[in-house]
């Protein structure tokens, strides 16, 4: 039996295969270790990682919603020195390709990230994230604007040489414009969607579910959007698109390929299938084989708008 | 051997039916038996579709079996959307798990006396304590508190065992044991105690946030041990979506804990009522 070739290369990073699970859900990819061998995935995107350690937001963090939830976790990390110190050595040992995920309140911050980064050989990708909606300087600050993702892609790419992608938001009036900022900022991918601002309340105690009021929306209810989103931008940038938002299975993840995208991160499926990740890759390789398709180049950007005769 | 790795699952349902008013018994057969802590839990779901996403926390309840064939049984109450979906599976169909789960009671200390607390659905973790304790004949007494007679776990549920220990029913009707909260018939046999029981006892609470913060009270007030299971909203329930924090001290500041992780059991002391 012929292996399908699903290998891709992400804006200088080549990966074996495009299943890559998305920053926030998938912790530093060591508490995976229990339920597969994560060397598997094309990559792990960590959590995102700030200079110093960050507390987040006061609990009322998480709330579900139809097909989804709303979260406002407010990028709770170790910091990068903790991440250099005690993770990496082990995403090592364990053969993963990792990708580190970065925000910062100052675009100082992002660039002393990106700096230090660069220092860990073993180290795949930086991705800046661009559009936190949980922080109030963190991310979409930087990332609403077209001048924003560029002025920001561009001193990041001035600090270093890992291949740089940038996580872009789905909040903004045209994605196009965005990706297109992000890739003449020096981008090496763009990766999207994050999260939709979303928002729940209580309509007994008259209150919001989440203690910052607002959160990120994530999950198959808003798969639609981010596969629309991950399609206008795949035809408006030359560099690889990575989709992400609401992927939860094989099918899903094809049909971002199909729309343009390189590769796919999944995020929302983890928390409630913790192999969804080498799930979505089995369910590939098996979409491959039985379509006798010999590499992911064959297929990737194959929709076919033309109507059937 | 069964064994306490934490592995996600197929299970199949063999039984899952309401008994008494309000609470339901779910039993299902999963390929190695699983060694637990009491108080660990488990993330539960099984209901097809998207809608609920997430998977339920469970404690963990009773787990068994033998090589090639374990069990697992979670009791549960109807809350929401999800435990209502749960209440409709039927046996021959499937649960997905993931388990065991947390950091559970420390049941380990020698020379001790306990106290367990449950209230409402709060006995689904408070009875592997006290079956544990019984295997290894800890002295223990148990305080179980409902609204009502109807809605305290059923009789055959509690564990039995060569020294069962004593138990306080509470109802805050009257209508079985102790007329009030299970809380203040805790608070009452704790005065009675002297320095020299108080010393030995350990309290294990599981229940409503209010109870817990009374009994923590209390606790601290005569000093003595406290350990208590929490719940929170969790999306993952193994340590990654960050969702289900709760305020604890870390010296004299505060810091946010996983609730899945670094608890659901937390020294009472260590949390910010």
């Amino acid at each position: 039996m012929v292996i399908p070739d699903l290998s891709v290369s992400l804006g200088g990073l080549r990966v074996k295969n495009p299943v890559l699970s998305a920053s926030g859900t998938f912790g530093y990819g060591l508490e995976f270790l229990p339920f597969y061998d994560i060397s598997r995935l094309g990559a792990i995107v960590v959590k995102g990682l700030s200079l110093a350690p960050t507390s987040g937001n006061p609990p009322g963090r998480i709330v579900e919603t139809a097909a989804g939830m709303l979260n406002a976790i407010g990028l709770q990390n170790i910091g990068v020195e903790r991440f250099i110190g005690d993770v990496v050595p082990r995403l090592e040992d364990a053969g993963a390709t990792f990708v580190a995920n970065i925000y910062g309140k100052t675009v100082e911050e992002y660039e002393a990230l990106a700096r230090r980064l660069s220092e860990v050989p073993s180290l795949g990708a930086i991705e800046v994230n661009a559009s936190c909606p949980n922080v109030k300087e963190g991310g979409m600050a930087f990332g609403a604007t077209p001048e924003g993702v560029a002025d920001l892609t561009g001193r990041v790419r001035g600090c270093t040489g890992k291949p740089l992608w940038v996580k872009l938001s789905p909040n903004v009036t045209d994605i196009a414009v965005i990706a297109r900022a992000a890739e003449e900022g020096g981008a090496d991918a763009v990766s999207l969607i994050n999260t939709i601002v979303g928002m729940a309340v209580d309509h007994r105690s008259r209150r919001p579910e989440l203690s910052n009021v607002t959160g990120g929306l994530s999950g198959p209810a808003i798969k639609p959007v981010a596969l629309r989103m991950a399609w206008e931008a795949a035809k408006a940038v030359r560099v690889p698109v990575i989709g992400i938002g609401g992927i939860q299975s094989a099918a899903d993840a094809l049909e971002f390929l199909l729309v343009g995208a390189s590769a796919v991160q999944v995020g929302t499926a983890n928390f409630r299938n913790p192999r969804a990740c080498v799930d979505i890759l089995e369910g590939m390789e098996a979409f491959f084989r039985e379509e006798r398709i010999a590499a992911l180049a064959d297929y990737r950007g194959g929709l076919t708008l033309e109507k059937i005769p | 051997m069964p064994n306490d790795r934490t592995r996600f699952l197929t299970a199949r349902i063999v039984r899952n039916e309401g008994r008494g008013e309000i609470f339901y018994r779910i039993e299902a057969i999963i390929p190695e038996p699983v060694r637990f802590v009491p108080g660990q839990f488990a993330m539960v779901s099984g209901w097809p579709g998207n809608d609920p996403l997430l998977p339920r926390p469970l404690a963990v309840f009773r787990s068994g079996g033998s090589k090639g064939k374990g069990k697992i049984e979670f009791v549960y109450k109807v809350v929401g959307r999800g435990t209502a979906l749960l209440s409709g599976l039927h046996p021959g169909e499937t649960l997905s798990l993931t388990l065991p789960l947390g950091r559970g009671f420390d049941l380990e200390q020698e020379g001790r006396s306990y106290w367990l607390v449950g209230g409402g659905v709060g006995f689904s973790s408070v009875f592997p304590a006290a079956a544990a304790l019984g295997r290894r004949r800890a002295r223990f007494e148990m305080f179980l508190g409902a609204r009502t007679r109807g809605h305290l776990p059923p009789k055959e549920w509690t564990p039995g065992g060569k020294e069962p220990g004593r138990i306080h029913l509470c109802t805050e009707d009257g209508t079985a044991g102790y007329h009030g909260r299970v809380t203040d018939a805790v608070l009452e046999r704790m005065k009675g105690l002297s320095q020299e029981s108080v010393e030995r006892l350990v309290i294990l609470a599981c229940g409503p946030r209010e109870m817990l913060r009374e009994i923590a009270a209390a606790a601290s007030e005569r000093s003595v041990q406290a350990q208590v299971a929490l719940e929170n909203h969790m999306a993952c329930g193994f340590g990654v979506c960050w969702g289900c924090v709760v305020t604890v001290w870390d010296g004299d500041q505060t810091a946010y804990r996983r609730v899945c992780r670094e608890g659901p059991v937390f020294d009472a002391r260590e949390v910010v009522w």
